[in-house]
């Protein structure tokens, strides 16, 4: 963990951040790569929650090009098996994750993003 | 055309028993009706069911249930029993040729002596069946079961008392309950990590059930602690998030895989906790609502984890200047652990169950746990904790004496979208909540009245309601 599934699902929330806060940018990570099984059933659920874009991204950020730019009409196999690897197989161990608006640094300790908002961002 | 099932329970955590039957009927799409008299202080109970395969989806997720039998008679005396039995022949006359059977008899709150089990297995010699007896492995096992009042606290002869049962029982055995052996497997003392405030396996196994866990579905633990309650939920197939505002409790010891996923491993569900998250819930990063089937949580009583939110108790005498609240400039090169508060149980509730119809789909589910001051509890309690678009669909005691806990499920009955809503500190003003009713609940300040042994002070101040 963290997985990219999960960081397209996270925005920064601290004080007067509204806009430019999703998604957060990944900065000096340790990413691992672990597979595990395919499960249409949960990426069925999940993907209508998914922010394309953002997760394309990330991905890129990572090194991992294989999804395209935008959501294709038909959802094939290989599109599949990519689209799993990329929200289940990629963890980002360690590092961290800013807000491209206020520059909130929320590290990431062995695969556990601490997300505390400070004092003064707290609403 | 229903058919008529007899169920054995497990008579623990009896008001706990319709609510699981009737969340995992719902889960199951079984149509079922809890019988008007249904008595949960007694382990048997007769109930309609479409087929035998409802029967056995309910024995196989139920914890609760021991066993189920296709049901062939009950009654006050066994000339009752044999009445209804001969009346139901076409539940069991495909048996009689043919089919090798045993008899079991047994009591609940008894031994009978082994002649008149012997007797009694003769007495049904009506049913004329022709084949074998079979102790180890036959096609069909008949059970007899005699209910006794509980004599607990008497000393008495073994037998004392033999015959004088209260109802009989009588059907053909279909399947074992299954689930059950789950309390064994999820025992907290075996687990590899775990903490004085894990919730116990059996308990945590019901709440799994209440919120409908399934292959596919997409669950959230917003204080996670020691991670009990996702490993039973992602156990029957459910994806999870947990997060928590002390990372301490979910990690365990540094430099080690964090704890929670230690247990998840040991139990085969790992991959299913998606991530874990240490952030304070009501200043929670989530980027939107609408996300999970179900949300599931033993929240701080503030009795043994102390409940907190961030923020400051007391304000600060000088507001900071920017320099000292920049993160970066901690001279002791520790991370920085931002200040805390005391938050409050019925202030807690209320925040919940507000997040939870943001954060819930539609028709989803929020099943948390409430401590009640035993003395003062009133169903009033629960229903001002509510706001517009959630209900109460169950609410069991686990009773501890001069306090208890409730097993709160509430379900999301809107389509409505809200927005995120603000836990603004000291305003507690949502418009749609109805706690602004006045009423006072028996758990505020519950961790007060904890320690204080559930006294009422000596003074002339008392809470009103």
């Amino acid at each position: 963990m963290v997985r990219l599934i999960s960081h397209n699902l996270l925005a920064c929330h601290a004080k007067g951040c509204t806009s430019n806060n999703f998604p957060l940018q990944f900065k000096d990570v340790t990413v691992e790569l672990r597979e595990q099984e395919s499960n249409p059933d949960f990426l069925k659920n999940i993907m209508p929650r998914l922010e394309w874009k953002a997760l394309v991204g990330a991905a890129r950020q990572l090194g991992d090009t294989s999804l395209p730019e935008e959501m294709p009409e038909m959802l094939d196999d290989e599109f599949l098996k990519n689209l799993h690897h990329v929200l289940f197989e990629i963890h980002v161990e360690e590092g961290a994750m800013v807000c491209p608006n206020c520059q909130h640094v929320y590290p990431i300790l062995n695969g556990i993003p601490n997300m505390l908002l400070a004092e003064h961002e707290i609403s | 055309m229903k058919n008529q099932y007899l169920f054995g329970f497990a008579q623990v955590h009896e008001e706990f028993r319709i609510p699981e039957l009737i969340s995992i009927a719902e889960l199951h799409n079984i149509a079922l009706q809890i019988p008007k008299d249904a008595d949960v202080s007694r382990p048997f109970m007769v109930l309609e069911l479409e087929s035998e395969y409802d029967a056995l989806a309910l024995a196989r997720r139920c914890i609760l249930i021991k066993w189920v039998c296709d049901f062939y008679g009950r009654g006050r005396t066994y000339e009752e029993v044999y009445q209804e039995t001969r009346a139901n022949v076409s539940k069991w006359e495909k048996y009689i040729e043919n089919t090798s059977f045993r008899f079991i008899v047994t009591a609940y709150n008894h031994k009978i002596p082994q002649s008149r089990q012997t007797t009694i297995v003769e007495s049904f010699s009506f049913m004329d069946l022709k084949g074998k007896i079979e102790m180890k492995n036959p096609d069909i096992t008949l059970m007899c079961f005699e209910e006794y009042v509980d004599k607990h606290g008497t000393t008495r002869e073994r037998h004392e008392g033999d015959g004088k049962f209260k109802e009989v029982f009588f059907g053909r055995l279909i399947a074992e309950g299954s689930a059950r052996q789950l309390v064994k497997i999820f025992d907290v003392k075996k687990r590899t990590y775990f903490g004085n405030t894990s919730m116990e396996a059996e308990i945590s196994l019901l709440m799994a059930n209440q919120t409908l866990a399934a292959p596919g579905k997409l669950l959230y633990d917003p204080f996670l602690g020691t991670g009990s309650l996702a490993y039973t939920t992602a156990h029957f197939g459910a994806w999870v998030y947990g997060s928590d505002i002390d990372g301490r409790q979910m990690r365990g010891k540094q430099d080690m895989v964090p704890g929670v996923l230690r247990s998840a491993e040991q139990y085969g569900v790992s991959y299913r906790i998606l991530d874990l998250f240490t952030f304070d819930v009501t200043q929670n990063p989530w980027r939107c609502g609408g996300l999970f089937d179900a949300i599931i949580t033993d929240p701080p009583y503030g009795v043994r984890a102390g409940a907190k939110r961030l923020g400051r108790k007391k304000p600060l005498k000088k507001p900071q200047t920017t320099n000292e609240r920049s993160i970066a400039q901690r001279p002791d090169d520790q991370p920085y652990i931002p200040p805390t508060k005391p938050y409050e149980l019925s202030e807690l509730a209320t925040d919940l169950i507000l997040l939870a119809r943001y954060m819930l789909k539609p028709h989803g589910r929020l099943v948390f746990f409430l401590p009640t001051v035993t003395d003062e509890y009133e169903e009033v309690d629960v229903q001002t904790m509510l706001c517009e678009g959630m209900e109460v669909i169950a609410n069991s005691l686990q009773d501890f004496g001069s306090w208890g806990r409730r097993l709160i499920t509430i379900r999301k009955t809107t389509s409505q979208e809200y927005s995120r809503p603000n836990f603004a500190h000291g305003g507690h003003e949502q418009i749609d909540n109805y706690s602004g009713s006045g009423h006072i609940p028996a758990h505020k300040d519950f961790r007060e009245k904890y320690f204080k042994g559930f006294r009422k002070d000596d003074t002339a101040e008392d809470a009103s309601s």
